[in-house]
């Protein structure tokens, strides 16, 4: 067996083992290095297993879905979840549709071009500005979704506690990067999930006392 | 909604969820109990978002990967019936959701550049370079993430089930649809693909310091 076929063979048998490969193997340095970093590749790969934590949105977008589809079902005795209406859980986001339109309306205003004379600088500041005038308008900040979620079990509380603070992360992390490039059409993605993250956690902690 | 999966919901003796076993987890799902769904969801999350996120090399594709996944789970626990692995049963349903998209997309699960490059790409390379650095020691788990997410569709998709996932050829072969000898053969290019990467990957950063 040379080089080649050496190499040929483990796709069948790639540990080497085989009585053709040894033979080869214990004369060529070169073969054996090859397999040594072969190995070397396959015992790193099962680190990347599970190796990475999805953001918030996924859950939210989950759990959103799922009582859309009416998959969960409530849950009465210990003020948890609550009966679900689309209609009712909306009317609590309300703040949610105008901050939607605001945005996109001003998204679709600088795609059109021309209407706002220094584009570079103004979508560096127009999406951040937007969705403060919308806390404003619902009057909601972080402190009222800790309050709401405050008497609901530990392990939900904590759950919203660590997603609040990870959408939060994740706002500044966008909002950063789309002042440093505010062209950049993925970065301006990033922040609209991001703020949208953050909006259906509100709209998931402010839903169930209301439906109590 | 049953009168016997309500009642089980407002138990005064109800388990919270950090407390709730696997089992357990999967019963109250399979009754619409939003935190049995969040128990099974934090278990696995990990795991199904990282092999859509190795498979697709996309952030914002992975998640919603791993969300069509959990759904689809979610849309059909109330069949699963124990038979097999409860994780076994997610992550081939994660797998199935991958690649679909994949072929959605027009991407190849299985690389063409078997069939059509055959002559050039299949020779083994007879020298391996005077100018070869070795990857003795150990390889970085964020270097190699990088070079599998530059590896060709289809290299990557045998690679990430076969060696990250830990699937068998025959369970690879019957998932992307390509003979046992073909996924064998893909896995082989692309370890050799990775390495190349690899070496690479350190000649440059070698060049630089």
């Amino acid at each position: 067996m040379n080089c080649v076929e050496l190499q040929q063979s483990l796709a069948d048998v790639e540990d080497g083992s085989s009585r053709e490969q040894s033979t080869h193997l214990r004369t060529c340095p070169a073969c054996s290095e090859l397999l040594e970093e072969l190995n070397l590749i396959v015992s790193t790969a099962s680190q990347l297993q599970a190796s990475d934590e999805p953001s918030p949105r996924v859950w939210n977008s989950i759990e959103i879905a799922l009582r859309q589809e009416g998959l969960i079902r409530p849950q009465l005795a210990n003020g948890g979840w609550a009966a679900s209406s689309f209609a009712a859980r909306w009317g609590v986001a309300r703040w949610l549709v105008p901050a939607a339109a605001m945005v996109l309306l001003l998204i679709g205003l600088q795609e059109r071009g021309g209407l706002l004379p220094n584009r570079s600088t103004q979508e560096a500041v127009i999406v951040p500005q937007a969705v403060p005038q919308v806390a404003n308008y619902s009057g909601l900040n972080d402190e009222d979704l800790i309050q709401e979620v405050a008497d609901n079990p530990p392990a939900m509380r904590s759950q919203y506690e660590e997603n609040l603070k990870r959408v939060n992360e994740s706002i500044q992390d966008a909002e950063n990067t789309v002042k440093e490039s505010p062209n950049d059409q993925d970065a301006r993605r990033s922040l609209m999930d991001a703020y949208q993250q953050k909006s259906m956690l509100f709209e998931m902690a402010m839903d169930h006392p209301l439906q109590q | 909604m049953s009168a016997a999966g309500k009642a089980n919901l407002t138990e005064p003796q109800k388990k919270s969820s950090t407390e709730l076993s696997e089992a357990e987890a999967i019963e109250r799902a399979k009754q619409g109990d939003a935190e049995a769904f969040q128990v099974l969801y934090d278990k696995h999350k990990r795991r199904v978002y990282s092999l859509c996120l190795r498979m697709t090399a996309n952030t914002a594709e992975a998640e919603d990967l791993a969300q069509e996944a959990f759904l689809q789970l979610y849309r059909k626990i109330g069949t699963f019936r124990g038979e097999s692995a409860f994780s076994t049963w997610l992550h081939r349903l994660a797998v199935n959701v991958v690649l679909m998209h994949l072929r959605k997309k027009s991407l190849p699960v299985v690389s063409l550049e078997e069939t059509t490059q055959a002559a050039e790409d299949d020779s083994p390379r007879k020298d391996f370079g005077a100018d070869d650095i070795a990857l003795s020691g150990s390889i970085d788990r964020l270097q190699l993430q990088r070079a599998v997410n530059d590896l060709p569709p289809g290299y990557r998709t045998i690679f990430v089930l076969h060696d990250v996932e830990g699937y068998e050829h025959n369970e690879i072969a019957r998932l992307v649809g390509c003979s046992i000898g073909n996924s064998k053969s893909q896995l082989h290019k692309a370890r050799m693909k990775l390495r190349d990467l690899l070496k690479m990957n350190r000649a440059e950063k070698a060049g630089k310091s």
